[in-house]
Protein backbone atom coordinates (compact mmCIF):
# COMPACT_ATOMS: atom_id res chain seq x y z
CA UNK A 1 0.00 0.00 0.00
CA UNK A 2 1.24 3.51 -0.94
CA UNK A 3 1.95 6.07 1.98
CA UNK A 4 -0.20 8.32 0.51
CA UNK A 5 -3.52 5.61 1.11
CA UNK A 6 -1.70 4.97 4.45
CA UNK A 7 -4.13 5.33 6.72
CA UNK A 8 -3.48 6.78 10.53
CA UNK A 9 -6.98 6.52 12.67
CA UNK A 10 -8.06 8.66 15.05
CA UNK A 11 -7.81 7.52 18.50
CA UNK A 12 -11.64 7.04 19.32
CA UNK A 13 -12.76 8.14 22.80
CA UNK A 14 -16.17 8.42 24.77
CA UNK A 15 -17.22 11.94 23.81
CA UNK A 16 -16.62 11.40 20.43
CA UNK A 17 -19.82 10.85 17.71
CA UNK A 18 -20.10 7.44 16.49
CA UNK A 19 -20.76 6.84 13.05
CA UNK A 20 -23.01 4.18 11.53
CA UNK A 21 -21.43 2.32 8.53
CA UNK A 22 -22.59 4.55 6.04
CA UNK A 23 -21.53 7.96 7.89
CA UNK A 24 -17.89 6.19 8.37
CA UNK A 25 -17.53 5.48 4.96
CA UNK A 26 -18.75 8.89 3.45
CA UNK A 27 -16.32 10.85 5.83
CA UNK A 28 -13.60 7.91 4.59
CA UNK A 29 -14.71 8.95 0.86
CA UNK A 30 -14.03 13.14 1.80
CA UNK A 31 -10.70 11.72 3.75
CA UNK A 32 -9.43 10.31 0.47
CA UNK A 33 -11.38 13.41 -1.83
CA UNK A 34 -9.30 15.57 -0.15
CA UNK A 35 -6.57 13.52 -0.05
CA UNK A 36 -6.84 13.15 -3.84
CA UNK A 37 -6.48 16.67 -4.40
CA UNK A 38 -3.35 17.44 -3.20
CA UNK A 39 -1.13 14.71 -4.02
CA UNK A 40 -2.62 14.42 -7.96
CA UNK A 41 -4.74 17.80 -8.70
CA UNK A 42 -3.18 20.45 -6.34
CA UNK A 43 0.60 19.85 -8.37
CA UNK A 44 -1.20 20.97 -12.37
CA UNK A 45 -1.47 24.21 -10.55
CA UNK A 46 2.13 24.90 -10.75
CA UNK A 47 2.70 22.93 -13.94
CA UNK A 48 -0.34 25.25 -15.69
CA UNK A 49 1.66 28.93 -14.20
CA UNK A 50 5.05 27.98 -15.21
CA UNK A 51 4.22 26.54 -18.46
CA UNK A 52 1.36 28.68 -19.92
CA UNK A 53 0.60 31.57 -17.75
CA UNK A 54 3.71 32.69 -16.66
CA UNK A 55 5.48 32.74 -20.16
CA UNK A 56 2.02 34.39 -21.32
CA UNK A 57 2.45 37.03 -18.59
CA UNK A 58 6.14 38.08 -19.34
CA UNK A 59 5.71 37.98 -23.47
CA UNK A 60 3.24 40.57 -22.51
CA UNK A 61 4.96 42.91 -19.78
CA UNK A 62 8.47 41.88 -20.27
CA UNK A 63 8.60 40.47 -16.76
CA UNK A 64 7.63 37.57 -14.57
CA UNK A 65 4.33 38.60 -12.34
CA UNK A 66 5.53 40.52 -9.47
CA UNK A 67 3.65 39.41 -6.19
CA UNK A 68 0.82 37.13 -5.32
CA UNK A 69 -1.93 39.66 -6.59
CA UNK A 70 -0.74 39.84 -10.01
CA UNK A 71 -0.05 36.09 -10.30
CA UNK A 72 -3.78 35.93 -8.73
CA UNK A 73 -5.36 38.13 -11.52
CA UNK A 74 -3.88 35.34 -14.16
CA UNK A 75 -4.86 32.11 -12.02
CA UNK A 76 -8.56 32.72 -11.28
CA UNK A 77 -9.18 33.01 -15.25
CA UNK A 78 -7.56 29.38 -16.06
CA UNK A 79 -9.98 26.24 -16.83
CA UNK A 80 -7.49 24.49 -14.21
CA UNK A 81 -7.69 26.52 -11.36
CA UNK A 82 -11.13 26.79 -11.72
CA UNK A 83 -11.81 23.21 -11.75
CA UNK A 84 -9.09 22.65 -9.07
CA UNK A 85 -10.70 25.81 -6.68
CA UNK A 86 -14.03 24.41 -7.04
CA UNK A 87 -13.27 20.85 -6.34
CA UNK A 88 -11.53 21.90 -3.06
CA UNK A 89 -14.44 24.11 -2.02
CA UNK A 90 -17.00 21.44 -2.26
CA UNK A 91 -14.61 19.04 -0.56
CA UNK A 92 -14.62 21.51 2.53
CA UNK A 93 -18.43 21.17 2.79
CA UNK A 94 -18.70 17.78 2.27
CA UNK A 95 -16.53 17.69 5.02
CA UNK A 96 -18.66 19.65 7.16
CA UNK A 97 -21.61 17.98 6.21
CA UNK A 98 -20.39 14.65 7.01
CA UNK A 99 -19.23 15.56 10.28
CA UNK A 100 -22.50 16.38 10.99
CA UNK A 101 -25.15 13.83 10.18
CA UNK A 102 -23.74 11.46 13.06
CA UNK A 103 -23.58 14.82 15.47
CA UNK A 104 -27.11 15.91 14.01
CA UNK A 105 -28.62 11.96 14.03
CA UNK A 106 -27.40 11.66 17.86
CA UNK A 107 -27.60 15.75 19.25
CA UNK A 108 -29.49 14.72 22.63
CA UNK A 109 -27.40 11.86 23.53
CA UNK A 110 -23.92 12.78 22.89
CA UNK A 111 -24.98 16.14 24.46
CA UNK A 112 -25.82 14.11 27.70
CA UNK A 113 -22.58 12.21 27.60
CA UNK A 114 -20.57 15.14 27.55
CA UNK A 115 -22.24 16.96 29.97
CA UNK A 116 -22.25 14.09 32.20
CA UNK A 117 -18.35 14.12 31.84
CA UNK A 118 -18.28 17.44 33.03
CA UNK A 119 -20.20 16.43 36.47
CA UNK A 120 -17.37 13.73 37.19
CA UNK A 121 -15.19 16.44 37.58
CA UNK A 122 -12.30 14.47 38.68
CA UNK A 123 -8.89 16.00 37.52
CA UNK A 124 -9.67 19.18 35.59
CA UNK A 125 -12.25 22.11 35.24
CA UNK A 126 -14.55 24.01 32.80
CA UNK A 127 -15.46 27.51 33.40
CA UNK A 128 -18.16 29.08 31.04
CA UNK A 129 -19.09 33.21 30.77
CA UNK A 130 -22.11 33.25 29.09
CA UNK A 131 -22.12 37.29 28.83
CA UNK A 132 -18.87 36.76 27.05
CA UNK A 133 -19.04 39.00 23.33
CA UNK A 134 -18.10 36.68 20.88
CA UNK A 135 -16.02 38.62 19.32
CA UNK A 136 -16.60 40.38 15.17
CA UNK A 137 -13.94 38.24 13.43
CA UNK A 138 -15.81 34.94 14.57
CA UNK A 139 -19.15 35.78 13.60
CA UNK A 140 -18.92 37.81 10.28
CA UNK A 141 -18.61 34.44 8.28
CA UNK A 142 -18.47 31.30 9.29
CA UNK A 143 -14.11 30.62 9.76
CA UNK A 144 -13.36 27.22 7.86
CA UNK A 145 -16.77 27.23 6.40
CA UNK A 146 -18.23 25.24 9.38
CA UNK A 147 -21.56 25.77 9.94
CA UNK A 148 -22.59 27.84 12.77
CA UNK A 149 -18.34 28.64 13.20
CA UNK A 150 -17.05 27.91 16.88
CA UNK A 151 -19.56 29.51 19.00
CA UNK A 152 -23.38 28.31 17.33
CA UNK A 153 -25.34 26.36 19.72
CA UNK A 154 -28.77 24.71 18.83
CA UNK A 155 -29.77 23.75 22.26
CA UNK A 156 -29.14 23.87 25.88
CA UNK A 157 -25.64 23.43 26.85
CA UNK A 158 -25.09 22.80 23.25
CA UNK A 159 -21.15 20.82 22.67
CA UNK A 160 -22.08 19.59 18.99
CA UNK A 161 -19.59 22.19 17.07
CA UNK A 162 -16.99 20.72 19.09
CA UNK A 163 -18.13 17.42 18.40
CA UNK A 164 -18.23 18.53 14.81
CA UNK A 165 -14.83 20.17 15.04
CA UNK A 166 -12.90 17.19 16.44
CA UNK A 167 -13.90 14.75 13.49
CA UNK A 168 -13.53 17.31 11.20
CA UNK A 169 -9.73 18.43 11.65
CA UNK A 170 -9.07 14.88 11.23
CA UNK A 171 -10.21 14.71 7.77
CA UNK A 172 -9.16 17.93 6.84
CA UNK A 173 -5.67 17.32 7.90
CA UNK A 174 -6.35 14.08 6.56
CA UNK A 175 -4.73 12.59 9.61
CA UNK A 176 -1.14 14.37 8.79
CA UNK A 177 -2.00 15.40 12.40
CA UNK A 178 -2.18 11.99 14.39
CA UNK A 179 -4.16 10.18 16.16
CA UNK A 180 -4.57 13.12 18.71
CA UNK A 181 -4.76 15.71 16.25
CA UNK A 182 -1.94 16.77 18.27
CA UNK A 183 0.47 17.56 16.01
CA UNK A 184 0.80 21.16 16.43
CA UNK A 185 1.21 21.25 20.04
CA UNK A 186 3.45 18.25 19.99
CA UNK A 187 5.77 19.68 17.60
CA UNK A 188 6.55 23.08 19.87
CA UNK A 189 7.04 20.99 22.53
CA UNK A 190 9.81 18.81 20.50
CA UNK A 191 10.75 22.17 19.70
CA UNK A 192 11.02 23.22 23.37
CA UNK A 193 12.76 20.13 24.22
CA UNK A 194 15.47 20.75 21.81
CA UNK A 195 15.99 24.39 22.42
CA UNK A 196 15.26 25.09 26.05
CA UNK A 197 15.72 21.51 27.74
CA UNK A 198 16.07 23.48 31.12
CA UNK A 199 12.04 24.97 30.69
CA UNK A 200 10.10 23.42 33.43
CA UNK A 201 7.19 25.53 33.03
CA UNK A 202 5.05 26.00 36.63
CA UNK A 203 1.83 27.49 34.76
CA UNK A 204 0.62 27.06 30.90
CA UNK A 205 -1.82 28.97 28.63
CA UNK A 206 -2.98 27.97 25.18
CA UNK A 207 -4.87 30.39 24.15
CA UNK A 208 -8.29 29.55 21.37
CA UNK A 209 -7.65 25.97 22.29
CA UNK A 210 -11.14 24.78 20.65
CA UNK A 211 -11.49 21.69 21.37
CA UNK A 212 -8.17 21.47 23.53
CA UNK A 213 -6.26 19.14 20.74
CA UNK A 214 -3.32 20.70 21.06
CA UNK A 215 -3.54 21.42 24.74
CA UNK A 216 -3.43 18.18 26.25
CA UNK A 217 0.57 17.44 25.02
CA UNK A 218 1.26 20.30 27.27
CA UNK A 219 -0.32 18.20 30.26
CA UNK A 220 1.13 15.08 28.74
CA UNK A 221 4.59 16.50 28.54
CA UNK A 222 4.18 18.64 31.76
CA UNK A 223 2.84 16.68 34.26
CA UNK A 224 3.73 19.46 37.02
CA UNK A 225 2.29 22.24 35.64
CA UNK A 226 -1.12 23.03 36.14
CA UNK A 227 -2.50 24.16 32.29
CA UNK A 228 -5.27 26.13 31.69
CA UNK A 229 -6.73 26.68 28.10
CA UNK A 230 -8.99 29.37 27.04
CA UNK A 231 -11.67 30.31 23.79
CA UNK A 232 -14.68 32.02 23.28
CA UNK A 233 -16.64 29.43 22.17
CA UNK A 234 -18.78 27.57 25.21
CA UNK A 235 -19.41 24.62 22.60
CA UNK A 236 -15.92 24.19 22.00
CA UNK A 237 -15.06 24.54 25.64
CA UNK A 238 -17.66 21.83 26.85
CA UNK A 239 -16.67 19.05 24.63
CA UNK A 240 -12.73 19.90 25.37
CA UNK A 241 -13.23 19.23 28.92
CA UNK A 242 -15.36 16.02 28.28
CA UNK A 243 -12.51 14.91 25.70
CA UNK A 244 -9.69 15.74 28.39
CA UNK A 245 -11.35 13.61 30.94
CA UNK A 246 -11.85 11.04 29.01
CA UNK A 247 -8.20 10.58 27.79
CA UNK A 248 -7.42 11.84 31.30
CA UNK A 249 -5.62 14.97 31.24
CA UNK A 250 -5.85 17.52 33.31
CA UNK A 251 -6.43 20.69 32.27
CA UNK A 252 -8.70 23.66 33.26
CA UNK A 253 -10.88 25.40 30.53
CA UNK A 254 -12.63 28.70 30.74
CA UNK A 255 -13.97 30.79 28.19
CA UNK A 256 -12.61 34.13 27.69
CA UNK A 257 -11.33 35.91 24.85
CA UNK A 258 -7.27 35.97 24.73
CA UNK A 259 -7.35 39.77 24.08
CA UNK A 260 -8.71 40.18 27.67
CA UNK A 261 -8.38 37.66 30.08
CA UNK A 262 -8.83 37.47 33.83
CA UNK A 263 -6.09 36.06 34.61
CA UNK A 264 -3.39 37.92 37.27
CA UNK A 265 -0.52 39.35 35.60
CA UNK A 266 2.63 37.52 35.14
CA UNK A 267 1.25 34.06 36.07
CA UNK A 268 2.51 32.24 33.14
CA UNK A 269 5.82 30.79 32.31
CA UNK A 270 4.52 29.58 28.81
CA UNK A 271 1.75 30.79 26.47
CA UNK A 272 1.00 28.86 23.61
CA UNK A 273 -1.59 29.32 20.82
CA UNK A 274 -2.00 27.17 17.98
CA UNK A 275 -3.41 28.43 14.42
CA UNK A 276 -5.09 30.91 16.76
CA UNK A 277 -3.80 34.14 14.65
CA UNK A 278 -4.85 33.70 11.43
CA UNK A 279 -8.05 33.44 13.00
CA UNK A 280 -8.43 36.48 14.77
CA UNK A 281 -8.26 40.44 13.72
CA UNK A 282 -5.52 43.26 13.09
CA UNK A 283 -7.13 44.59 16.15
CA UNK A 284 -7.34 41.26 18.46
CA UNK A 285 -3.79 40.29 17.12
CA UNK A 286 -2.18 42.85 18.75
CA UNK A 287 -4.79 42.85 21.67
CA UNK A 288 -3.17 39.28 22.31
CA UNK A 289 0.41 40.04 22.50
CA UNK A 290 0.12 42.54 24.20
CA UNK A 291 -1.88 40.43 27.16
CA UNK A 292 0.75 37.66 26.63
CA UNK A 293 3.18 40.25 27.58
CA UNK A 294 1.33 41.05 30.51
CA UNK A 295 0.60 37.24 31.45
CA UNK A 296 4.11 36.26 31.14
CA UNK A 297 6.33 35.77 34.47
CA UNK A 298 9.69 38.01 33.34
CA UNK A 299 11.34 34.79 32.07
CA UNK A 300 8.74 33.25 31.00
CA UNK A 301 7.95 32.32 26.47
CA UNK A 302 5.20 33.32 24.51
CA UNK A 303 5.40 30.63 21.27
CA UNK A 304 2.35 31.04 18.31
CA UNK A 305 2.20 27.99 16.18
CA UNK A 306 1.24 28.76 12.31
CA UNK A 307 1.84 28.34 8.77
CA UNK A 308 4.59 30.19 7.26
CA UNK A 309 4.47 33.63 6.67
CA UNK A 310 4.74 34.85 2.92
CA UNK A 311 7.76 36.52 2.76
CA UNK A 312 10.17 33.78 1.85
CA UNK A 313 7.75 32.30 -0.43
CA UNK A 314 7.36 33.47 -4.18
CA UNK A 315 4.94 35.08 -5.88
CA UNK A 316 2.79 32.09 -6.75
CA UNK A 317 3.47 29.77 -3.48
CA UNK A 318 2.12 32.81 -1.53
CA UNK A 319 -0.61 32.80 -3.92
CA UNK A 320 -1.63 29.16 -3.74
CA UNK A 321 -1.30 29.05 0.18
CA UNK A 322 -3.60 32.15 0.24
CA UNK A 323 -6.55 29.87 -1.14
CA UNK A 324 -8.12 29.87 2.18
CA UNK A 325 -8.27 33.45 2.76
CA UNK A 326 -10.81 34.22 0.30
CA UNK A 327 -12.28 30.43 -0.59
CA UNK A 328 -12.12 28.96 2.53
CA UNK A 329 -13.62 31.89 4.96
CA UNK A 330 -10.62 32.97 6.53
CA UNK A 331 -10.92 36.43 5.97
CA UNK A 332 -7.32 37.38 8.34
CA UNK A 333 -5.36 35.11 7.04
CA UNK A 334 -3.70 36.69 4.14
CA UNK A 335 -2.61 39.76 6.77
CA UNK A 336 -1.86 37.69 9.36
CA UNK A 337 0.51 35.77 7.04
CA UNK A 338 1.87 38.99 6.01
CA UNK A 339 2.67 40.67 9.58
CA UNK A 340 5.39 42.03 10.71
CA UNK A 341 5.92 40.39 13.90
CA UNK A 342 8.99 42.12 15.17
CA UNK A 343 6.92 45.24 15.10
CA UNK A 344 3.93 43.26 16.62
CA UNK A 345 5.92 41.92 19.22
CA UNK A 346 7.75 45.71 20.05
CA UNK A 347 4.01 47.17 20.24
CA UNK A 348 3.10 44.29 22.57
CA UNK A 349 5.51 45.36 24.76
CA UNK A 350 8.35 42.94 23.94
CA UNK A 351 12.35 42.51 23.82
CA UNK A 352 12.37 42.04 20.27
CA UNK A 353 15.97 41.10 20.45
CA UNK A 354 14.62 37.78 22.08
CA UNK A 355 11.74 37.33 19.48
CA UNK A 356 12.31 34.29 17.40
CA UNK A 357 10.28 32.74 14.38
CA UNK A 358 11.04 29.32 13.22
CA UNK A 359 10.40 26.45 11.25
CA UNK A 360 9.78 23.54 13.26
CA UNK A 361 9.75 20.12 12.30
CA UNK A 362 6.35 18.40 13.04
CA UNK A 363 6.74 15.99 15.67
CA UNK A 364 4.59 13.52 13.45
CA UNK A 365 6.99 13.93 10.67
CA UNK A 366 10.44 13.00 12.94
CA UNK A 367 8.23 9.61 13.64
CA UNK A 368 7.59 9.39 10.23
CA UNK A 369 9.18 9.96 6.93
CA UNK A 370 7.33 10.70 3.90
CA UNK A 371 4.92 13.99 3.86
CA UNK A 372 4.06 16.00 0.80
CA UNK A 373 6.98 18.21 1.68
CA UNK A 374 5.24 21.05 0.66
CA UNK A 375 3.09 24.04 1.75
CA UNK A 376 -0.40 24.49 -0.64
CA UNK A 377 -4.15 25.60 -0.26
CA UNK A 378 -6.17 21.88 1.13
CA UNK A 379 -2.97 20.30 2.47
CA UNK A 380 -2.83 20.93 5.97
CA UNK A 381 0.38 19.69 7.80
CA UNK A 382 1.57 18.02 4.80
CA UNK A 383 4.38 20.67 4.94
CA UNK A 384 5.43 18.32 7.56
CA UNK A 385 6.77 21.54 9.13
CA UNK A 386 5.14 24.46 11.24
CA UNK A 387 6.14 27.66 11.55
CA UNK A 388 6.24 29.17 14.99
CA UNK A 389 7.02 33.43 16.45
CA UNK A 390 7.28 34.27 19.77
CA UNK A 391 9.61 36.28 22.13
CA UNK A 392 10.76 35.53 25.68
CA UNK A 393 9.46 38.01 28.46
CA UNK A 394 13.01 39.79 29.65
CA UNK A 395 13.53 40.33 33.47
CA UNK A 396 13.14 43.90 33.26
CA UNK A 397 9.95 44.59 31.50
CA UNK B 1 -28.65 6.08 -0.85
CA UNK B 2 -31.42 3.72 -0.25
CA UNK B 3 -29.48 1.71 2.74
CA UNK B 4 -30.84 1.30 6.32
CA UNK B 5 -28.97 3.89 8.12
CA UNK B 6 -29.83 6.57 5.71
CA UNK B 7 -29.48 9.86 7.58
CA UNK B 8 -27.93 11.68 4.60
CA UNK B 9 -28.81 15.44 4.29
CA UNK B 10 -31.22 14.88 7.18
CA UNK B 11 -29.70 17.57 9.41
CA UNK B 12 -32.54 19.53 10.99
CA UNK B 13 -30.98 20.43 13.92
CA UNK B 14 -27.93 21.84 13.11
CA UNK B 15 -26.98 24.88 10.56
CA UNK B 16 -26.29 23.54 7.57
CA UNK B 17 -25.10 26.36 5.80
CA UNK B 18 -21.68 28.54 6.65
CA UNK B 19 -21.71 32.18 6.93
CA UNK B 20 -20.15 33.96 4.40
CA UNK B 21 -20.54 34.43 0.60
CA UNK B 22 -19.68 31.59 -1.43
CA UNK B 23 -16.88 31.69 -4.27
CA UNK B 24 -17.73 30.64 -7.50
CA UNK B 25 -14.37 30.20 -9.78
CA UNK B 26 -16.20 29.49 -13.47
CA UNK B 27 -17.77 32.44 -15.11
CA UNK B 28 -21.05 30.10 -15.13
CA UNK B 29 -21.49 29.50 -11.31
CA UNK B 30 -24.02 26.80 -12.28
CA UNK B 31 -20.61 24.46 -13.41
CA UNK B 32 -19.59 24.98 -9.77
CA UNK B 33 -22.88 24.02 -8.85
CA UNK B 34 -22.63 21.03 -11.42
CA UNK B 35 -19.48 19.88 -9.92
CA UNK B 36 -20.75 19.96 -6.06
CA UNK B 37 -23.61 17.78 -7.24
CA UNK B 38 -21.18 15.54 -9.26
CA UNK B 39 -18.57 14.70 -6.15
CA UNK B 40 -22.03 14.41 -3.89
CA UNK B 41 -22.74 11.52 -6.37
CA UNK B 42 -19.95 9.93 -6.33
CA UNK B 43 -19.23 9.93 -2.62
CA UNK B 44 -22.56 8.25 -2.28
CA UNK B 45 -21.33 5.66 -4.65
CA UNK B 46 -18.51 5.27 -2.70
CA UNK B 47 -20.04 4.66 0.14
CA UNK B 48 -22.62 2.14 -1.39
CA UNK B 49 -19.10 0.51 -2.82
CA UNK B 50 -18.50 0.13 0.66
CA UNK B 51 -21.89 -1.15 1.97
CA UNK B 52 -21.19 -4.03 -1.06
CA UNK B 53 -17.78 -4.58 0.17
CA UNK B 54 -18.95 -5.12 3.94
CA UNK B 55 -21.44 -7.75 2.30
CA UNK B 56 -19.68 -9.82 0.59
CA UNK B 57 -16.40 -10.11 4.00
CA UNK B 58 -19.70 -10.91 5.86
CA UNK B 59 -21.42 -13.01 3.66
CA UNK B 60 -17.57 -15.07 3.20
CA UNK B 61 -17.08 -14.73 7.28
CA UNK B 62 -20.44 -16.66 7.77
CA UNK B 63 -19.12 -18.56 5.15
CA UNK B 64 -22.10 -18.19 3.07
CA UNK B 65 -20.21 -17.09 -0.07
CA UNK B 66 -16.65 -17.61 -1.12
CA UNK B 67 -15.23 -14.61 -3.06
CA UNK B 68 -14.22 -16.84 -5.62
CA UNK B 69 -18.51 -17.44 -6.06
CA UNK B 70 -18.97 -13.37 -5.99
CA UNK B 71 -15.95 -12.88 -8.70
CA UNK B 72 -16.40 -15.95 -11.06
CA UNK B 73 -20.40 -15.51 -11.07
CA UNK B 74 -21.78 -15.56 -14.44
CA UNK B 75 -25.34 -14.29 -14.69
CA UNK B 76 -27.27 -16.35 -16.66
CA UNK B 77 -29.46 -15.01 -19.82
CA UNK B 78 -32.48 -14.63 -17.44
CA UNK B 79 -30.17 -12.04 -15.13
CA UNK B 80 -28.41 -10.34 -17.68
CA UNK B 81 -31.75 -9.96 -19.20
CA UNK B 82 -32.93 -8.15 -16.05
CA UNK B 83 -29.56 -5.92 -15.55
CA UNK B 84 -29.73 -4.68 -18.72
CA UNK B 85 -33.40 -3.80 -18.60
CA UNK B 86 -32.21 -1.79 -15.08
CA UNK B 87 -28.93 0.01 -16.99
CA UNK B 88 -30.90 1.26 -19.58
CA UNK B 89 -33.35 2.78 -17.03
CA UNK B 90 -30.90 3.80 -15.42
CA UNK B 91 -29.18 5.71 -18.14
CA UNK B 92 -32.36 7.15 -19.18
CA UNK B 93 -32.44 9.03 -15.65
CA UNK B 94 -29.28 9.93 -15.86
CA UNK B 95 -29.03 11.11 -19.99
CA UNK B 96 -32.65 12.49 -18.92
CA UNK B 97 -31.82 15.72 -20.31
CA UNK B 98 -30.48 14.93 -23.68
CA UNK B 99 -33.34 12.52 -24.54
CA UNK B 100 -36.03 15.36 -23.40
CA UNK B 101 -34.08 17.53 -26.19
CA UNK B 102 -34.60 14.84 -28.53
CA UNK B 103 -38.24 13.87 -28.18
CA UNK B 104 -38.88 17.75 -28.25
CA UNK B 105 -37.57 17.94 -31.65
CA UNK B 106 -39.33 14.75 -32.53
CA UNK B 107 -42.63 16.14 -31.52
CA UNK B 108 -42.61 19.15 -32.85
CA UNK B 109 -42.32 21.19 -29.67
CA UNK B 110 -39.33 23.33 -30.77
CA UNK B 111 -41.10 26.68 -30.95
CA UNK B 112 -38.87 29.31 -28.83
CA UNK B 113 -40.35 29.55 -25.58
CA UNK B 114 -40.75 33.57 -26.43
CA UNK B 115 -43.32 32.82 -29.54
CA UNK B 116 -45.12 30.87 -27.04
CA UNK B 117 -45.80 34.07 -24.60
CA UNK B 118 -45.79 36.29 -28.16
CA UNK B 119 -48.87 33.93 -28.97
CA UNK B 120 -50.87 33.75 -25.86
CA UNK B 121 -50.38 37.29 -25.37
CA UNK B 122 -51.92 37.53 -28.89
CA UNK B 123 -54.23 35.26 -28.87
Amino acid sequence: MSTENQIRPQVQHAVMAETTHDEFSRQEFVRSYKNYLVQNVHSGNQIRYEKLIKPKFQKKHQRPPKDRFEVGKEMVQDSYYQMFSSLLRTSQEMMWSSCQVPVNRDLDNLNHKVKMSKNSKTLGSLRLNTKLQIPRYHTAVDIHCQPGGYHSEVTEQDASAGIVYDRAVHIYAMGQLGPYNDDIGASIILWLQNNHPSLKPKKILDMGCSVGHSTIPYAKAFPNAIVHGIDVAAPMLRYAHARAEDIGEKVHFSQQNAEDTNFKSGSFDLIVSHILLHETSEKAIHNIVKECHRLLKPGGLMIHGETPPYKNMGPFDAFMLDWDTRNNNEPFWARSHEIDLEKLSKKGGFDTQHQFEALIPSALQVAEAKRSKVFQGGDFGGGGLWFIYGNKRQLNE
Amino acid sequence: MATRDNSMSDIKKLQRKARGERPFFFEDPNIDKLISMFMGLAGEVAVLHDRNDTLERLLQTKGLVKQSEIDSFKPNVKVQEERAVWRKNYLSEILRIIESELEGQKSGDRDPYETTIKTVENS
